[in-house]
């Protein structure tokens, strides 16, 4: 494991936390204008889905 | 003694993600150790797996603050 | 029972270490720009300065002591740091790279240091400034390198990806390089030398307590200290990890930056 790879985890935690937090705070914000609950945690899932593609894109392929 | 409930509940779903990163990292390290020319098949399988299990962590870290 | 009773009753007193041990008073009268964090970073750049110009002074080609550790710290931040991640045009990054670390260091150590034993960065401040420098830092340089258009869109729109799913990706890239990298970069840093202060805390002045308590207590209390000591190495080596991962990681956002395609 090198100094690369260690750069590398920390990027793809970077990724996976915004991608949470942005889509996560959209359904947040739909729930909140909208008066619904469903909202957010379909974007915490949108989100989390999201930057597992992006790592894939960026790690995954060869 | 005051304090919110979600972060014993969160102190305790990292657990399972932290066993798993170790276990992740511990098999791809022994991996690229024995036979360092599969590095470049390992690492992708390894940073996905890691991937997903750092999801799990963080989604119970957002959950703690959000619920 | 009796006995939990008296345990109970000996945690009466007990005041556990919290937030409030980290807000200090000032050291000169009301003056509140001389607080031990404030005066422990002067006294660093002090300690920084001193040691490397006698290191440096009577440089030979067969070094002293003093010379040979600058030069392992110098040679490492710049070979194994700086070199073999940025690339052919590492020389001009150096000294900040290298002013980072001695610095990140020096006040991490200052944590453990018997009488100063305040590690300054466990307050948030002096990680984001730093953190506001990296950033700045990187960002220049990858807009001077690329020209701001390319640059911008080599971060938002990565190839080989349909259209519709940029819709996805191209916030979470946005986000990622202008917010959320020098956040962890600067929490990660501040987050690690708090809760390492407040563990030390926690062992010591638990164990301070423990001694005054009655007689099965005080049997414990050895305990707590062989603890806390033992705890106090651990956090040399945390200390010394996290100066060089905040220098490694902006090493390798620089690299990134610089880098035609990332």
């Amino acid at each position: 494991m090198g100094v690369k790879d260690e750069g590398a985890a920390w990027s793809i935690f970077g990724y996976l936390l915004s991608g949470l937090i942005f889509w996560g705070g959209v359904g947040w914000a739909l729930d909140q204008w909208l008066g619904t609950k469903y909202f957010l945690l379909g974007g915490l899932i949108l989100g989390a889905g999201a930057a597992i593609y992006l790592v894939w894109l960026r790690f995954g392929r060869e | 003694m005051t304090g919110t409930l979600n972060l014993v509940g969160y102190g305790l779903s990292a657990i399972g993600p932290a066993i798993a990163t170790g276990m992740i990292f511990a098999a791809y390290i022994s991996g690229v150790a024995r036979q360092p020319e599969a590095r470049s098949v390992l690492q992708p399988i390894a940073f996905l797996g890691f991937a997903l299990a750092e999801a799990l962590a963080l989604f119970g870290l957002v959950l703690a603050f959000v619920l | 029972m009796r006995s939990l009773h008296l345990l109970k009753m000996e945690g009466e007193g007990f005041v556990p270490p919290s937030t409030n041990d980290f807000n200090l008073p000032p050291v000169f009268g009301d003056n509140p720009y001389t607080t031990k964090p404030i005066l422990l970073v002067f006294l660093s750049v002090i300690v920084i300065s001193i040691f490397f110009i006698m290191a440096s002074r009577k440089a030979a080609v067969v070094p002293s002591k003093l010379q040979f550790a600058g030069e392992t710290i110098y040679s490492f931040v710049r070979n194994d740091v700086a070199r073999d991640n940025i690339g052919h045009e590492f020389m001009r990054f150096v000294p900040y790279l290298f002013t980072l670390f001695t610095f990140i260091l020096t006040n991490n150590i200052f944590g453990i240091v018997p009488l100063l034993q305040f590690p300054a960065m466990s307050h948030v401040s002096f990680p984001y400034v730093l953190a506001i420098f990296t950033f700045v830092v990187f960002h220049y340089v990858g807009i001077r390198k690329q020209g701001i258009g390319k640059y911008l869109k080599d971060i938002m729109f990565m190839p080989g990806v349909p259209k519709a799913a940029y819709i996805l990706l191209t916030p979470l890239e946005l986000a990622t390089f202008f917010i959320v990298r020098p956040l962890t970069l600067s929490l990660r840093l501040f987050a690690n030398m708090f809760a390492g202060h407040l563990l030390l805390l926690v062992f010591i002045l638990g164990g301070d307590h423990l001694l005054q308590g009655v007689i099965g207590l005080k049997l414990i209390s050895p305990f707590a200290f062989a603890f806390g000591i033992g705890l106090t190495f651990f956090e040399f080596m945390v200390q010394v990890l996290q100066a060089y991962i905040f220098t490694l990681l902006t090493a390798l956002y620089i690299a990134g930056a610089l880098a035609d395609e990332h």
